[in-house]
C-alpha cells in the first residue's frame, strides 16, 4: 500500500487524464510517437521492470467496452510519461479481447470476466490479471418517477422481467419491493447485449443466483439464449445499452459502471439491488469496496474469482475485477518488458483516483496487487 | 573306478599312458626327424599328468563358469518375470487407476456442483473414493521408486504429489463457498480446481502411466529376451564338446572306455541345459501369450478408457466455461475418431483381439454403447453453440436414460470390465511364465557343482594312476 501511495504522489504532478479525448477518439486512439528515450533500467524488485525498453514499442489493447474509457486514459497518460511506448485501444467486447490475446493479435485482451477453465486449458499461456475493481448497475427509463427515487430490484424480480413473466412496472412483485413508490404502468422492455459480453456474464450470474428458475431454464454466460419477450431489444456494447434505454421508456438494462455518469446524464434511473442478505444497495465506492474486501483473502493465485453476490452485509451485489488477458509468451524481450512495465504501472499508478474516479472504478486491494505482480512477473 | 580296456598288442595295456617303457622309445626307427620327434615325445610324455591337471582345472572352471552364467541368466529372467507379475504390472495398473481416479474425481465434483447447492451424498462419496484411490496409487508408485529399489521416480509423480493437495484444497474451498450459499464464488473455485486438474494433474498422471507402461513392456522384453539364454546354451554345448573330446582323448591314451566321472558330468550338463531351455521356452511362451492376449489388449482398452474420460472431462469443462469462447467440439471430434469404432480405432482393435474372450465381448459392448453417447454429445455441443446452457446442463449431468452421464457410465463400465478381464488373462499367463523358472536357479548351481565334482573325480582317478 505504501508503495502505491508513493506512486500516487509521484503521479499527482503528472499530466491530467484526457479521458474525454480518449473516449471520443475511438479504437486505436493513442497517437504513435517515434521519439526514442533511454530510461534508466529499474525494477520493482519482483522481476518487474518499472520502465519500458528504450526502443519505441506499440502495445495493442482490445476488448471490454466497460474498460475502454479507462484504458484510453491510461494509454494517454502512460505515453506522456513514457513516450517510447504507444498503446492502441479498441472497444470490441470481452469475447473479442480474449480471442485476440489467445491468438497473439493483441498485447492485452480486456475482459470484464475471468478466463474460463476451458479457455485456460485451451491456452495455458494465458493469464488473467485484474486491473481495477468494477461494478454493474441496472438502469431503467421511467420518466414519471420523481428524481432521487431509486427503484429496488432483486435477482428474482429481474429474472422475471427478463423472462417476460413481469410485463409492467407496476407489477405486484416490483411493487412489493418498492412500497410507497408510485410505479407507472409502463410495459417492461428488457434490453440485453447482442455481443458476447462480460457484462452479460455478470448480470446473468446474478439472476442465476437469485432465481432457481432462471438458473434451471437459462443459466449464465457471456451469451445466453434470452427468453423471447415481446419488445425486448439487443444492443451492441455498453454505449448501445445506454442509448437504447434512453430511447425506450419502460426499459430495464444492465450497464457497466463506467457508463453510469452517462446513463445519469441521459436521465436514466439507477436501481438499488438486493445483496445476499437482502439489503438494497447502490453501486457506490463504499458498497463496491465492501463487497470486494470480503473476497481478498480468498482470491486464488490466478485471480479467477466470482465476486457476484458476496457475503458483505453492506456490499453491492454485482462487482468484479476488470481483467487484462495476456500471454506469458511475448514476441520478444522488449515487448515483454514493456507489457510488464505497463501492467505494473496500471495496477499501481494507474489505480489512482484521478484515473479510476472518472469511470467510477475502485482501486485493487493491496494483497490483490501483490497477486497481480506475481502473475505479471511470469510474462517473458 | 577307471575301467581299463583290453587293447591287444598295446604297450599301454598294463601301464598308464605317458609312462612308456624306455625300450619302447628306443625301439623307434631313427631318421632325419628323429631328434624332434624324440623331443615331442618327451614333452608329451612329461605333459600327460600336467595335461590332466590342466584339463581338470579347465573343466572345473568351465563347469563353475557355466553354472555362474546359467544361474545369473536364470536369475535375470526369473527376476524380470517376477518383476512383470509383482511390480511392473501392478504399477502400470496403479498408474492407470490413478489417471482414471483423478479424472473421475474432477468430473464427479464438477457435476455435483452443476447439479445445485445440495451436493448429493453419492457424488460426495464417489469424489472422496476417487481421491482416496488416487492417493493410494500415488503412494504405491512412490514406494516402488524408493531409494534402493533400483527404480527411477517418474517425474510426473512429484507433480501429482504437489498438485493433488492444491486441487483438493480448491475443491474444499468451493464446497465451503457453496455451503455458505455463495454459489458463483464456489463455482469459480471449482473452475480453478478444474484448471489444476486439466493443466497439471492429468498430464502428469498420463506421463506416469506412459512411463510405467513402458516399464512393463521393458520387463516383459527382459523376461523373454534371447541373447543371454542363447549364450548359456552355446556355452553348455561348448563344454559338452570339450567333455566329449577329453573323454575321447582319455580313451585313446588310456584305453579306458568309460570315465564315469566325465560321463556323469556330461549327463548333468545335458540335463541342466535341457531344463534351462525348456523352462525358458515355456516361460517365454506364457509371457508372450500374456502380453499378446492380456496386456496389449488391456493397454488398448486403457487408452480407450482415457479417451472416454477425456471426452467426458472436456464436455464438463465446456459446460462450466461460460466466460470465454473456448469450445471443445473439435477435440471431441478428434478423440472420437481415435476411439472409434471404425477400422484401426481403439475400440474396434480391442473388440477384434484374438482369441475372443470376456475382454473382447466387453470391448464390443463398449463399441456398441459409445454410439448413443456420441449422439448425446453432438446434441450437447449444438446446445452449447446456441448458448442454451440450461438444456445443455440437463443433458450433460442428468441421470435419465438419454443423458450423457448415463451414456458415459455405460461405456466406462464396459471398458472397466474389459480391462479387468484382459488383466486376469495377463496375470495368469505372466504368473505361469514366472513360475516356470521356479527352482531353476538353484538347480543350475547344483548342476554346475555336481559337474565340477564329477570332472574332478573322473580326472583325479586318472591322475592317481601316475603316482
Amino acid at each position: 500500500m505504501a508503495q502505491r501511495y508513493r506512486v500516487l504522489l509521484a503521479v499527482a504532478a503528472a499530466v491530467p487524464v484526457m479521458l474525454a479525448a480518449a473516449c471520443s477518439s475511438g479504437p486505436g486512439s493513442a497517437q504513435a510517437t517515434n521519439e526514442v528515450t533511454a530510461p534508466p533500467a529499474s525494477s520493482s524488485g519482483g522481476g518487474i521492470p518499472l520502465t519500458p525498453a528504450a526502443a519505441p514499442q506499440t502495445l495493442s489493447e482490445t476488448g471490454s467496452t466497460l474498460l475502454f474509457p479507462l484504458m484510453g486514459a491510461w494509454a494517454a497518460a502512460y505515453h506522456q510519461q513514457h513516450p517510447s511506448v504507444t498503446i492502441t485501444t479498441a472497444a470490441t467486447g470481452s469475447g473479442t479481447g480474449i480471442k485476440a490475446a489467445s491468438a497473439g493479435t493483441a498485447s492485452i485482451g480486456a475482459s470484464d470476466a475471468y478466463l474460463s477453465s476451458g479457455d485456460l486449458v485451451k491456452n495455458p499461456a494465458l493469464l488473467n490479471i485484474p486491473l481495477a475493481v468494477s461494478a454493474q448497475q441496472v438502469n431503467y427509463n421511467l420518466p414519471e418517477l420523481p428524481p432521487g427515487v431509486h427503484i429496488k430490484l432483486d435477482g428474482a424480480v429481474l429474472a422475471q422481467m427478463y423472462a417476460g413473466t413481469i410485463t409492467t412496472w407496476n407489477d405486484p412483485a416490483i411493487a412489493a419491493l418498492n412500497r410507497g413508490v408510485a410505479l407507472p404502468s409502463l410495459r417492461v422492455v428488457p434490453l440485453h447485449r447482442s455481443d458476447g459480453s462480460g457484462d452479460t456474464f455478470l448480470f446473468t450470474s446474478y439472476l442465476s443466483t437469485h432465481s432457481a428458475g432462471w438458473n434451471r431454464l437459462i443459466g449464465y454466460g457471456t451469451s445466453v439464449a434470452w427468453p423471447a419477450v415481446p419488445g425486448a431489444q439487443a444492443e451492441q456494447g455498453n454505449a448501445g445499452m445506454v442509448s437504447g434505454c434512453q430511447a425506450t421508456p419502460g426499459c430495464v438494462a444492465y450497464v457497466g459502471i463506467s457508463y453510469l455518469s452517462r446513463a445519469l446524464a441521459d436521465r436514466l434511473g439507477e436501481a438499488q439491488l438486493a445483496n445476499t442478505l437482502g439489503q438494497y444497495e447502490l453501486p457506490t465506492p463504499v458498497t463496491i469496496s465492501a463487497a470486494v474486501a470480503s473476497f481478498v483473502s480468498a482470491t486464488p493465485g490466478n485471480e479467477t474469482i466470482s465476486m457476484v453476490d458476496g457475503p458483505a452485509a453492506a456490499g453491492y451485489p454485482i462487482v468484479n475485477y476488470e481483467y487484462a488477458i495476456v500471454s506469458v509468451r511475448q514476441p520478444g524481450a522488449a515487448a515483454a518488458r514493456d507489457l510488464k512495465a505497463f501492467l505494473h504501472w496500471a495496477i499501481t499508478t494507474g489505480n489512482a483516483a484521478q484515473y479510476l474516479g472518472q469511470v467510477r472504478f475502485q482501486p485493487l486491494p493491496g494483497p490483490v496487487v501483490a497477486l497481480c505482480d506475481a502473475q505479471i512477473a511470469k510474462i517473458g | 573306478m577307471t575301467v581299463r580296456s583290453a587293447s591287444p598288442g598295446s604297450p599301454a595295456a598294463s601301464q598308464p599312458a605317458g609312462q612308456h617303457p624306455a625300450g619302447a622309445a628306443h625301439a623307434a626307427s631313427p631318421g632325419p626327424a628323429a631328434p624332434r620327434r624324440r623331443a615331442g615325445r618327451r614333452l608329451r610324455s612329461a605333459a600327460t599328468p600336467t595335461r590332466l591337471r590342466v584339463l581338470m582345472i579347465g573343466l572345473l572352471l568351465a563347469a563353475l563358469a557355466w553354472g555362474a552364467a546359467g544361474a545369473w541368466t536364470v536369475a535375470q529372467h526369473a527376476s524380470a518375470a517376477r518383476d512383470v507379475v509383482t511390480t511392473s504390472e501392478p504399477l502400470s495398473l496403479s498408474a492407470q487407476q490413478m489417471y482414471r481416479s483423478l479424472s473421475d474425481a474432477d468430473v464427479t465434483a464438477t457435476t455435483a456442483f452443476l447439479a445445485g447447492p445440495d451436493v448429493p451424498l453419492a457424488a460426495r462419496q464417489r469424489y472422496q473414493a476417487d481421491i482416496a484411490q488416487a492417493a493410494t496409487d500415488l503412494s504405491a508408485l512412490k514406494d516402488a521408486a524408493a531409494p534402493g529399489s533400483g527404480r527411477t521416480l517418474p517425474a510426473g509423480l512429484t507433480t501429482v504429489s504437489t498438485a493433488l493437495p492444491v486441487y483438493t484444497g480448491y475443491v474444499a474451498q468451493a464446497q465451503t463457498e457453496y455451503a455458505l450459499g455463495y454459489l458463483l464464488t464456489g463455482g469459480s473455485f471449482m473452475q480453478v480446481a478444474s484448471e489444476v486438474m486439466h493443466l497439471t494433474l492429468l498430464p502428469a498422471a498420463r506421463a506416469v502411466y506412459g512411463q510405467e507402461n513402458a516399464g512393463l513392456t521393458a520387463a516383459s522384453a527382459r523376461a523373454t529376451g534371447l541373447p543371454w539364454i542363447a549364450v548359456v546354451l552355446v556355452l553348455a554345448i561348448g563344454i559338452g564338446v570339450v567333455l566329449y573330446r577329453v573323454q575321447r582323448w582319455l580313451w585313446r591314451h588310456s584305453h579306458r572306455v568309460v570315465n564315469y566321472g566325465l560321463v556323469t558330468a556330461t549327463a548333468v550338463l545335458a540335463a541342466g541345459a535341457l531344463w534351462l531351455a525348456v523352462a525358458f521356452v515355456v516361460a517365454r511362451a506364457d509371457l508372450q501369450r500374456g502380453v499378446g492376449h492380456g496386456s496389449a489388449p488391456a493397454e488398448t482398452l486403457a487408452q480407450a478408457a482415457i479417451d472416454t474420460q477425456q471426452i467426458r472431462g472436456d464436455e464438463i469443462l465446456n459446460l462450466i466455461s461460460r466466460s470465454g469462447d473456448a469450445t471443445f467440439v473439435a477435440d471431441f471430434g478428434s478423440v472420437r475418431a481415435q476411439l472409434g469404432p471404425g477400422p484401426g480405432t481403439l475400440l474396434t482393435n480391442a473388440a477384434g483381439s484374438s482369441p475372443a474372450g470376456a475382454g473382447t465381448l466387453w470391448a464390443a459392448a463398449a463399441a456398441r454403447d459409445v454410439q448413443p453417447w456420441y449422439a448425446v454429445n453432438d446434441q450437447v455441443y449444438r446446445l452449447d453453440a446456441q448458448a442454451r446452457y440450461a438444456q445443455e446442463t440437463r443433458l450433460v449431468i442428468g441421470s435419465g436414460p438419454g443423458s450423457s452421464a448415463t451414456g458415459f457410465g455405460r461405456v466406462e463400465a464396459d471398458l472397466s470390465r474389459a480391462i479387468a478381464a484382459d488383466q486376469v488373462i495377463f496375470h495368469a499367463d505372466a504368473t505361469a511364465g514366472s513360475d516356470a523358472f521356479s527352482g531353476l536357479e538353484a538347480g543350475i548351481i547344483v548342476a554346475a557343482l555336481l559337474m565340477a565334482l564329477c570332472c574332478a573325480w573322473g580326472l583325479s582317478v586318472r591322475l592317481a594312476e601316475y603316482r
